[in-house]
């Protein structure tokens, strides 16, 4: 069985003349629980695409378990589970029908269906159609229905998006139990907060190329701006990059000049650090 | 193939349509149009108008006359309660009868034509029955002769009551139903009875000779029943195979359960299988019932379930083919619309400006003309090579269809 479970090598996807993602190369491992992060229009959705068989690239190889997505891809389909980011329920079906058609597909007992509703906590929810449905209710029924066979490998496109904390919670949970129990787990999100409490390494891309992986700690602590805001007496407010001999000594002048209303230092957050490193590709 | 896969997804297919009910009602609007259409002829109209629609058979009776007679009285009176909506009384005057007379579908008509012989009255029943249905007029007949033989006595023994005769040895044949011999015997017998009883010195009989004659409604221009059946027929193929396959289909895409149902173990091909399996399942078995409506034993001819699967493949073809290339639901509907439009159009400027070969590319060329001839059972050997036309076509749309769906159907 191999170490690495998803494996990317040179991946280019274009739409006509636009590239969306251009040369990507990224190993993920067995149980790992991995956050691929980006601007709007970087390139996530569509290696998510690539992955789950949807697009194909247009250059480069990428394989699932050992297989490669384009060649195998009816041997893969059983193997990953899928949470898009929209929605996409048979709406006049109640919840439980709709993950009893999808169990029948899968060819998974119908016990599973209902494991899988108390898992989400859609039980009391089941038999009623899902047109009247929230959207909370809506994403965590499509977290439901890509758990049904116990996937090898789940990607989720934002799971956790219009979930409320408590939802957002147990769909963490989840998540790692599945990694617990050896699954690889790859989700794009745009929550940093939510990639700082589960991931367990994170892949940032923009404009469609991979510019920091490591784990959410490590790319912190290497790529986060440490910056001291001030607002003077005037209200004029000044910010100061703590890590420049010029700006430190600038702001030690503004604070003897007892000018100064107040002075913070910004929280040291995987927010700045992101800003900071898709601002760099940017350039 | 895997059955399992392919049953949840013909289970799916049968779910949502019990859910939407929107194809159920309309298919049951159409069983409910075939019915009404049997009961009421569409053609005549008027409160007075009786049946005549997609059954066959005589739904309404004309008795034409020239002239209010004793006869006539005696006629109108004793129309049994059970035919009284069906038969109408009409008087049209010598000229008008002898002249092209048009009845409605599902009309039949006896006539009572008068004149005179070297001195002694004759009258003619003429009894006119649909083309190729000679018992359809059986119910009004066996009512007709009985009554006019009824009447004919009772005129007779009044006549001989009144030359002195007795009329009470006058015997009363039964006229033996439909069969027009014995009718003709009957009235025949009467007529030597009375020679018979009438005292010698009397005048001549004054009863009138009777003549009968059964014909068959000519000018068959246009058999409404038949060509509302086919079209009937026609449109719950279309409706089910190039309506609701590419607008379901297409829903589905549009709201990504195809993607769903794409990414779990159910292959392209079972997809395609299930969607190949459901709609001309149900088309047909629309298509069937509407038929069997009209024309029972069409059912049992091997012509219409061959003309059928054709006309369904082709249509299932076209439908997937729209709902391939149609991203939205509406694109779906439009599409299949539009192509109706345009093979209509096409057909009718080949038709009418006499181009030929360019109509036997279309299905819809060849498929009304099977299955009118499966409809009404009038198979001739040119619509053999007709279905044999639609099949070829119907195999050309199907492996376009299903080449379209694997490169980007469910995408």
């Amino acid at each position: 069985m191999p170490e690495t479970a998803i494996h990317i090598d040179g991946l280019r996807v274009a739409y006509g003349s636009f590239v969306a993602v251009n040369g990507l190369d990224l190993n993920i491992r067995r149980g790992e629980l991995f956050g691929l992060l980006g601007p709007n229009g970087a390139g996530k959705s569509t290696t998510i695409r690539v992955l789950i068989g949807q697009r194909r690239p247009t250059a480069g190889r990428v394989s699932v378990l050992g297989h490669d997505v384009v060649r195998d891809w009816a041997a893969i389909k059983p193997l990953f589970g899928y949470v898009p980011d929209r929605e996409n329920h048979f709406e006049e079906f109640t919840g439980r029908r709709n993950l009893e058609f999808f169990a029948q597909l899968y060819n998974v007992p119908r016990l599973r269906v209902r494991d899988c509703l108390r898992l989400v906590e859609l039980e009391e929810a089941a038999d009623v159609q899902v047109r009247g449905y929230s959207l909370g209710m809506r994403r965590k029924l499509l977290l439901a229905r890509a758990l049904l066979h116990e996937p090898q490998v789940l990607y989720l496109d934002e799971p956790t998006a219009n979930l409320d904390i408590r939802s957002a919670e147990v769909v963490h949970r989840i998540l790692r139990e599945r990694v617990a129990a050896g699954a690889t787990v790859v989700l794009t999100t745009h929550d940093m907060d939510e990639v700082e409490k589960i991931c367990d390494r994170v892949g940032i891309v923009c404009k469609g190329k991979l510019v920091a992986l490591d784990s959410p700690l490590a790319l912190r602590t290497a790529h986060t701006e440490r910056m001291a805001d001030v607002i003077l007496d005037s209200g004029e407010r000044l910010a100061f990059d703590l890590d420049a001999d010029t700006d430190r000594q600038k702001l030690a002048e503004v604070v003897r000049s007892g000018r100064t209303a107040s002075v913070k230092t910004r929280e040291f957050d995987f927010h700045a650090t992101f800003l900071k490193l898709t601002g760099q590709a940017f350039e | 193939m895997r059955l399992y896969i392919l049953r949840a997804l013909l289970v799916k297919e049968v779910h949502r349509h019990l859910a939407n009910r929107g194809g159920i009602a309309l298919a049951l609007l159409l069983i409910v149009a075939a019915v009404m259409l049997s009961m009421f002829n569409p053609g005549s109209g008027g409160a007075d108008a009786g049946g005549g629609g997609l059954v066959g058979g005589v739904h309404r009776c004309v008795v034409q006359y020239a002239d209010e007679s004793p006869l006539v009285r005696e006629l109108r009176a004793s129309v049994p309660a059970d035919l009284r909506p069906q038969v109408a009384f009409e008087r049209m005057p010598p000229g008008e009868v002898d002249g092209l007379v048009t009845y409605p579908p599902g009309t039949g008509a006896i006539q009572i034509r008068t004149w005179s012989e070297a001195g002694r009255p004759v009258m003619k029943f003429e009894v006119w029955h649909p083309p190729g249905e000679p018992g359809a007029m059986a119910p009004y007949e066996a009512w007709f002769w009985r009554a006019a033989r009824d009447a004919m006595q009772t005129w007779a023994a009044e006549d001989l009551r009144a030359a002195g005769g007795d009329p009470a040895r006058l015997t009363t044949p039964d006229p033996a139903g439909g069969d027009l011999w014995a009718v003709r015997d009957s009235f025949r017998q009467l007529d030597e009875q009375v020679g018979r009883l009438r005292p010698a010195t009397t005048t001549a009989n004054p009863l009138p000779r009777i003549e009968l004659e059964r014909k068959g409604l000519g000018a068959k221009e246009l058999d409404l029943r038949s060509a509302i059946a086919t079209g009937m027929v026609v449109f719950a193929l279309y409706f089910a195979c190039v309506y609701l396959l590419p607008t379901l289909n297409c829903e589905e895409r549009e709201r990504g359960v195809l993607l769903a149902q794409a990414l779990s173990p159910a292959s392209p091909t079972e997809i395609l299988a299930a969607k190949f399996l459901f709609y001309p399942t149900l088309g047909i078995a629309l298509a069937a019932a509407l038929a069997g409506i009209y024309n029972p034993a069409a059912l049992s001819t091997l012509f219409f379930w061959m003309a059928l699967v054709a006309m369904a493949a082709g249509f299932l073809g076209i439908g997937m083919t729209v709902a391939t290339l149609a991203k939205t639901q509406r694109a779906a509907f439009m599409g299949s619309m539009c192509y109706l439009m345009s093979v209509s159009l096409i057909l009718l400027i080949c038709s009418q400006n006499g181009i030929p070969g360019v109509p036997y590319l279309a299905l819809e060329f060849h498929g009304p003309r099977v299955l009118h001839a499966a409809v009404t059972g009038d198979v001739q050997s040119h619509h053999w090579l007709h279905l044999l036309a639609a099949g070829a076509l119907a195999a050309g749309w199907m492996a376009a269809a299903g080449w379209l769906f694997r490169r980007r159907g469910w995408q």
